[in-house]
């Protein structure tokens, strides 16, 4: 049946006002999880770490969804990575695209997760969990994140091991990668994981709280002179990351008002 | 769930909020904007942007009273996509409580 739903989506006109683009790959990491790149429209300019929304042309009056774009704002192509939501409104559709298929977006990308929402700073940090890597792996694939920070770290937490692949992959082929690879040898991946064995496991908060994060980086606890933090996860992970990131002494910020930190509400998991 | 525009807009109006919404679902009266309830997609992004914090989430204690206050009237004032200026004297209001009664009901002349 639901593949039926996805071949009909051509039956409805594409809305006034979004833009069309073509699906280029599509690979699935688990059950749950999926990463889809798509054409770039010529007009779009974002900056890395910002979300736009997502919908597919399969209603009148198609569903969106806030997706952050994992791709750099220099490349040419889109990347998205999704969770899979079984009935979810979306995502049960769109885990089901094929290279060809038509993907809308609307035209305003927009959101917190940037380098000009935090003042300048030594280190950075990205806490995510998740699907909440996605900003993040825009973010580290840009040059400017490397200009801006002389460290940074990217803490990566989920329940199982076969979910940290889409980013354990990502970082080692940054490093291998002509544009940035230079720039991004200090870049450190941080996993963990909650409930399958795994040689670092732990709430990413629980980790902070003990600092056992510092001690297996073997970096410096948090300072609010030196570090500058980023924020994308479940919502009970951003308030406790949140509340752990104020006890070191670091402000959220915002695109108006930069500081210490950002947080992405948008996330939804 | 949605965010909801209190009384501290009112008279300030800074408008930081318009350039980030992704949906914009914003309107604009006088001297306050609105967000229009059932259009907000309750990503959060405006909240912080705020400087006089007057952008909260439908989970505050009186939440019922300013849902239905957005709703009335974002279906009366016309969508605003882009910051205009604020008020000359908007810093002046920055800091008073309890504005509700200086509300405009007019919509903004934009």
């Amino acid at each position: 049946m639901s593949v039926d739903a996805a071949q009909n989506e051509t039956d409805f006109p594409i809305p006034t006002g979004v833009f069309a683009q073509t699906v280029t790959s599509v690979h699935h990491y688990t059950d749950r999880l999926f990463k889809f790149r798509i054409t770039r429209p010529a007009s779009l300019r974002f900056r890395s770490g910002e979300f736009m929304m997502i919908g597919l042309p399969n209603a009148e009056k198609p569903v969106y969804r806030a997706y952050s774009v994992a791709s750099p704002s220099w490349d040419d192509e889109l990347e998205f990575y999704s969770i899979k939501v079984p009935d979810g409104p979306l995502t049960e559709y769109l885990q089901k695209i094929k290279v060809g298929d038509t993907v809308l977006l609307r035209k305003k990308p927009t959101g917190t997760l940037v380098n000009d929402a935090l003042l300048p700073g030594k280190r950075l940090w990205m806490f995510s969990t998740g699907t909440g890597i996605a900003p993040f792996a825009s973010l580290i694939r840009d040059p400017e994140t490397y200009e801006k920070f002389e460290e940074v770290i990217l803490t990566f937490t989920c329940r199982e091991v076969g979910e940290l692949t889409y980013g354990q992959e990502l970082v080692a082929a940054i490093k291998e990668d002509p544009l940035v690879g230079e720039l991004a040898q200090g870049l450190k991946l941080y996993c963990t994981t909650t409930r399958e064995d795994y040689p670092f496991m732990g709430r990413i908060t629980d980790l902070l709280a003990s600092g056992k994060v510092f001690d297996d980086l073997g970096v410096a606890p948090i300072s609010p002179e030196t570090d500058r933090g980023m924020i994308c996860g479940s919502m009970e992970m951003l308030r406790d990351t949140k509340t752990a990131l104020e006890g070191f002494g670091l402000t959220e910020g915002s695109n108006s008002r930069p500081d210490t930190f950002v947080v992405e509400r948008a996330f939804v998991d | 769930m949605t965010y909801v525009v209190i009384d501290a807009c009112i008279k300030c109006k800074y408008q930081d909020c318009i350039e980030v919404c992704p949906v914009d679902c914003f309107y604009e009266g006088e001297n306050m904007v609105v967000i229009n309830t059932e259009e907000c997609i309750d990503c959060g992004v405006c909240e912080p942007e705020c400087p006089v914090e007057a952008i909260k989430p439908d989970t505050i204690p009186d939440a019922e009273k300013w849902v239905a206050l957005n709703q009335e009237y974002a279906e009366m004032w016309p969508n605003i996509a882009e910051k205009g200026d604020p008020p000359a004297d908007a810093d002046d209001w920055a800091d008073t409580p309890d504005k509700l009664s200086q509300l405009s009901e007019n919509p903004a002349q934009q």
